[in-house]
């Protein structure tokens, strides 16, 4: 499913005294397969942005098409047509909130996962639901038997994370997209979290994944395209190393990768890396580089 | 959602009534809630609307703002208009659809311009006062209550805390709903019974949360040795200026308006 917006406009509080434009025209493709990276300041429009691709938010104004949802209805008779297919796209769409684990209610760990399932298809037997939640937690790297009667309020933090995620993964989404999906998390927490990403977007379980950070180190070493917001624009779709490169003020305010600051560092001594900024590439480059200057 | 709701919520203005002091304000407030009932013509309440309508250009909120702070409450205006409208006992003959008098048909246009004083009423004065302004004035006129061991403070600080926490758990409820929505949750549709069984996905992580605030408030209070015990001082010290006392200049003649109104003048009725 391919995502296609083109000026899309966004005012919270329309009527209000209160009103706050969050979105000022967003031209901004995404394409099957991508995992794209949304970047940019608190209140530059990634959240308001997001929470469009799956119909949270009406379109106001602009285009909006995810695959072949449009979003954007032009008359009654089509927004109607949409709203009869608003579970379809959000099965398909699953969307993963900051801090997901403060979203879980039920009693068990299994109930909680099954949610998705029972909502979305609520022809489906028991036993198929089962085989569909066994699944999603197996596909987090949980274990099923252990952990399927336990109150996921009795897990650790990563854990009830991990039971969260898999509680939009059962619903088997084609695009996923992620909110800060490692926000709060220890180091080695985030590290399994995002091999995990890699490992669902690798083995094709999800096919397009979205993630929105403010980390930059994150964004290089995982994104292949990435979009820059600011002022509820998307002022820049470029890979990270273009991004990193581009000397752009917003981009400065942000922060660069640990990588990409070393290599700014070594070139103003006469030491050129020209790594894609990510941590393997880096490290092997400079070693080449070491060996090279040793001779 | 649940943000659209406007009632009761503090507009940003540097205006006379927003200076007022707080415990003016409730005093008013508690009056003219007292005169609305004691008024009993159409005469009586003109001078109260029209006192409030002074106290709404002076407080610079826009009028369509006032407006929709009656949203809220719509219902209970059509509720209560319908049912006078029926069930509204007078003798005389009926001028409509046999049940219905004219009595009865003036009588609730009474009672609908009576709720909707009311309620613009309490609504400008938090439109009008912080929340931490409404608190203070409610403490300080409390405060007789502590002879006889009544805790004041305490009872203003919860209110205050409770005040406080009304937009973010607001904000909260509002993130967990659309969290459930995107996992499919359908909040719409079904009977009463469904839609209520269908909030228990968002009251369960609603209250997790709200607990989880409270207690790291509690611990925020503790380690800044925050006990009620102590004798506190204040960074606003509530004082009565010349405005104040304008207003309730004001405000006392459409009062004894009202009195005199219903003395001498005619009843609704």
């Amino acid at each position: 499913m391919q995502i296609i917006s083109k000026g899309l406009t966004y005012t919270y509080n329309k009527k209000s005294e209160f009103k706050k434009t969050a979105l000022n025209g967003v031209d901004l493709s995404i394409n099957e397969g991508e995992f794209f990276g949304i970047v940019g300041e608190t209140g530059s429009g990634k959240s308001t942005f997001i929470q469009h691709l799956n119909g949270l938010i009406p379109v106001q104004n602009g285009e909006l098409t995810v695959g072949d949802f449009n979003l954007s209805p032009k008359d009654k008779k089509e927004k109607k047509a949409l709203k009869k297919r608003f579970k379809e796209l959000r099965s398909k769409v699953g969307m993963v909130f900051q801090y997901p684990e403060y979203q879980l209610f039920a009693e068990t760990v299994y109930e909680d996962v099954a949610f998705g399932v029972k909502n979305f298809h609520p022809e489906l037997s028991e036993s198929e639901v089962e085989t569909k939640v066994k699944k999603a937690i197996e596909t987090v790297g949980l274990n099923y038997e252990e952990v399927k009667g336990k109150s996921p309020f009795d897990l650790s933090g990563g854990q009830k994370r991990r039971v969260a995620i898999a509680g939009i993964l059962v619903s088997e989404p084609e695009i996923l997209v992620l909110d800060e999906p490692v926000a709060g998390l220890d180091p080695i927490g985030k590290k399994r979290l995002m091999s995990l990403l890699h490992t669902l977007h690798d083995t094709g379980v999800v096919k397009t994944i979205i993630i929105v950070s403010h980390d930059m180190d994150e964004i290089s070493e995982n994104v292949s395209r990435v979009a820059l917001f600011s002022q509820g624009r998307a002022v820049k779709v470029c890979t990270p190393k273009e991004l990193f490169l581009s000397g752009d003020d917003a981009v400065k305010r942000l922060g660069l990768p640990v990588t990409a600051y070393v290599e700014d560092k070594l070139s103003k001594i006469g030491i050129e890396i020209n790594s894609n900024f990510k941590t393997k590439d880096f490290i092997d480059k400079v070693i080449e580089k070491y060996r090279e200057i040793k001779g | 959602m649940l943000s659209d709701l406007t009632f009761g919520q503090y507009y940003e203005a540097q205006s006379f009534v927003h200076r007022l002091d707080p415990r003016l304000k409730i005093l008013l407030l508690i009056a003219f809630v007292v005169f609305v009932f004691v008024a009993n013509s159409f005469y009586g309440l003109l001078s109260l609307a029209l006192f409030l309508l002074l106290a709404i250009i002076f407080s610079k909120v826009p009028f369509m703002q006032m407006l929709r702070s009656l949203k809220a409450v719509l219902f209970i205006i059509i509720f209560t208009v319908v049912l006078n409208i029926f069930f509204y006992n007078s003798e005389t003959e009926t001028i409509l659809f046999w049940i219905i008098t004219k009595e009865a048909l003036i009588f609730s246009a009474f009672m609908a311009v009576r709720l909707i004083t009311l309620v613009m009423a309490s609504v400008l004065l938090t439109y009008t006062t912080t929340p931490v302004a409404l608190t203070d004035g409610i403490e300080s006129l409390l405060k007789p209550l502590k002879i006889i061991k009544f805790p004041v403070h305490e009872i203003a600080l919860v209110m205050s805390i409770a005040l406080r926490f009304i937009p973010i758990l607001m904000n909260e409820a509002d993130r967990i709903i659309m969290a459930q929505k995107a996992r499919g949750a359908d909040f719409e549709s079904g009977n009463l019974f469904k839609k209520v069984g269908a909030m228990i996905p968002v009251l369960i992580p609603l209250l997790i949360s709200a607990f989880r605030r409270a207690e790291e408030l509690g611990d925020a209070m503790d380690s800044r040795c925050y006990s009620s015990a102590a004798k506190r001082t204040k960074f606003k010290k509530l004082k009565l200026g010349y405005r104040d006392l304008v207003a309730t200049v004001v405000s006392l003649i459409a009062f004894s308006a009202v009195i005199v109104l219903k003395i001498y003048g005619v009843a609704v009725i």
